[in-house]
């Protein structure tokens, strides 16, 4: 630490530009840009190894007029508002519900003994069972339309807050409860105020992995029970043999989870822990107990 | 006011493993605490003061024995300290007030502020708890058991994790209150100076949960640690209670040797 401060004094008497330069290549930031056109490099050279693989530059073409629209070979384009419209109502549907099932069925196994004897071992089962099979069976019982992808979502994103659920009502301090206790705090009380931002950061690592699984199950679901849709869409673009088409789905595919995941989730997060960052402002709680101190003396 | 009775109560917890006997934590334990006092229990670690605690708030079941808390004819409420502030991290102050007060509204709201006001935080009730210093958590966590209009007072060596002033600061400020809201409190604690400034009367009980003495503490208030009388009486009190460790290291020596 106090090396690296000495580091920056000295390069700032130096020179200021070096020392600027220097700093931006150590920053976050830049770290995260250049992850981005790793990967990008990691794409180009496996695309020219491989023929059938589109290069990054084609692949960005086909999705600009994919998203913005005009005619390719006699097929009208531009459906990526038409598609995202129809998954997005069934991805958010499918995830709503498994917040709330999953949170209120962690509260059930975590709060009993008996409730974790009879479910948690399910719980596990459910957890382990990879998104496709939901959408085999989901495909079966509904065959195409709404409900296969709904319900596989919610299948597949469920699981994942309950388990974090359940470890966070377990983790609640017994003195907490034993106070709740003591002063006979009703239950739905201790449920608003006590269990639930108890585990509001378990909540929110189970709702984000819940996203990601639920995301790529609302596409598995979609490939196979639905006649539009972003996931229909890249196995359109499978099935008519357009591997630019298919590789330009993915890409919005991943954009999307990735801006969801740092421009929602994480902010979510923050407001979520305002509590906990109240606890950094030390200064002043420090000069508080000088003035209790200087009134005890 | 309430009425506290303890009668013949006996709490013993089986033996932890094979071949151990079961301890005894409470051994016939009968005293009566009735109207507005203020009356503490000592005695050393191990003599059955947290369970007798525990028992009364519901936590644990005696062995034999009752301990009741009545108020007429309906049953007794209980207000708590706890060694600990216990309160609820991510709630600010006046949230944590509201959260044992069961009143709704505008009502819950008066009566939070007008207890947060008698332990000197009327101005702290937006804040959350990681704002506040020990002292005035634990102030909180006072201005809460008196919230919920209790007719007893159960209170946990609830000055034994403050350093000695801030301890000594909310001991004169607790006699304040307790004068102002008339109210009867049960108040658990290893220190014997502790006891004579705060109480009106003195259980004291022996390793082994019995009773050792029964002191009534009839000095003016408001007592300060410093006055001549309270240290008088403390140093006396203090007498007794090494005088009883004595002969209870005696007794476990004979006993030994026979």
């Amino acid at each position: 630490m106090s090396i690296a401060i000495d580091r920056t004094r000295a390069g700032s008497s130096g020179g200021g530009g070096a020392d600027s330069v220097r700093r931006f290549l150590r920053s976050q930031r830049f770290a995260r840009a250049a992850s981005y056109v790793f990967l990008l490099i990691l794409w180009w050279l496996a695309s020219m190894y491989e023929d059938r693989f589109p290069a990054p530059l084609e692949t960005f073409q086909f999705l600009w007029i994919e998203v913005t629209g005009g005619s390719h070979g006699g097929i009208v384009r531009g459906e990526f508002i038409e598609h995202f419209a129809s998954t997005l109502p069934r991805f958010g549907l499918g995830i709503a519900i498994s917040l709330v099932l999953g949170i209120a069925v962690g509260v059930l196994i975590g709060g009993s003994k008996l409730a974790e004897a009879l479910f948690k071992d399910t719980l596990l089962v459910l957890v382990a069972l990879p998104a496709i099979i939901w959408a085999f069976l989901t495909q079966m019982w509904f065959g195409l339309g709404d409900d296969a992808v709904v319900i596989t979502t919610f299948l597949s994103a469920f699981p994942f807050v309950s388990v974090n659920v359940v470890q966070g009502i377990q983790a609640i301090p017994r003195e907490l409860r034993r106070m709740s206790g003591a002063f006979h705090v009703s239950r739905m009380r201790r449920l608003r105020h006590m269990q639930i931002p108890a585990i509001t950061g378990y909540i929110f690592a189970g709702f984000r992995f819940a996203v990601i699984i639920g995301w790529n199950a609302v596409l598995l679901a979609e490939w196979f029970s639905s006649s539009e849709g972003v996931g229909w869409r890249s196995r359109y673009w499978y099935d008519a043999n357009r591997y630019r088409g298919f590789v330009a789905w993915v890409v919005l595919f991943i954009g999307f989870i990735v801006a969801l995941d740092r421009l929602v989730l994480v902010r979510l997060q923050r407001r979520a822990f305002r509590w906990r960052d109240a606890q950094l402002s030390t200064i002043e709680r420090e000069a508080e107990e000088i003035d209790v101190g200087v009134k005890g003396a | 006011m309430a009425t506290l009775t303890v009668d013949h109560l006996r709490k013993t917890f089986p033996a932890i493993e094979r071949g151990s006997s079961p301890t005894t934590a409470i051994d016939d334990l009968s005293f009566t605490i009735e109207g507005h006092v203020f009356v503490s229990v000592v005695g050393p670690s191990g003599c059955g003061k947290s369970t007798l605690l525990n028992i009364l708030s519901g936590i644990e079941t005696s062995s034999s024995g009752a301990a009741t808390v009545s108020e007429g004819e309906r049953p007794a409420r209980l207000g708590y300290v706890f060694q600990d502030p216990r309160l609820l991290p991510w709630r600010t102050v006046m949230q944590n007030m509201l959260y044992v007060i069961d009143e709704t509204g505008s009502t819950a709201r008066e009566r939070a502020t007008t207890y947060l006001e008698l332990v000197g935080l009327g101005d702290a009730d937006g804040k959350f708890p990681a704002q506040l210093s020990g002292g005035m958590q634990q102030r909180v966590g006072i201005a809460r058991a008196f919230a919920v209009e209790p007719d007893l007072l159960l209170m946990d060596e609830p000055f034994s994790h403050l350093d000695a002033i801030t301890a000594r600061s909310l001991r004169e400020q607790l006699q304040d209150i307790w004068a102002k809201t008339q109210k009867t409190v049960l108040f658990v604690t290893h220190d014997v100076a502790e006891a004579v400034q705060l109480s009106d009367r003195i259980i004291v009980l022996a390793p082994g949960g019995r009773l050792y003495a029964d002191v009534e503490v009839d000095l003016p208030r408001p007592r300060k640690a410093s006055d001549t009388q309270v240290a008088t009486m403390q140093a006396e009190l203090l007498g007794r209670f090494e005088t009883m460790q004595a002969e209870v290291e005696a007794a476990k020596a004979s006993s030994i040797a026979s």
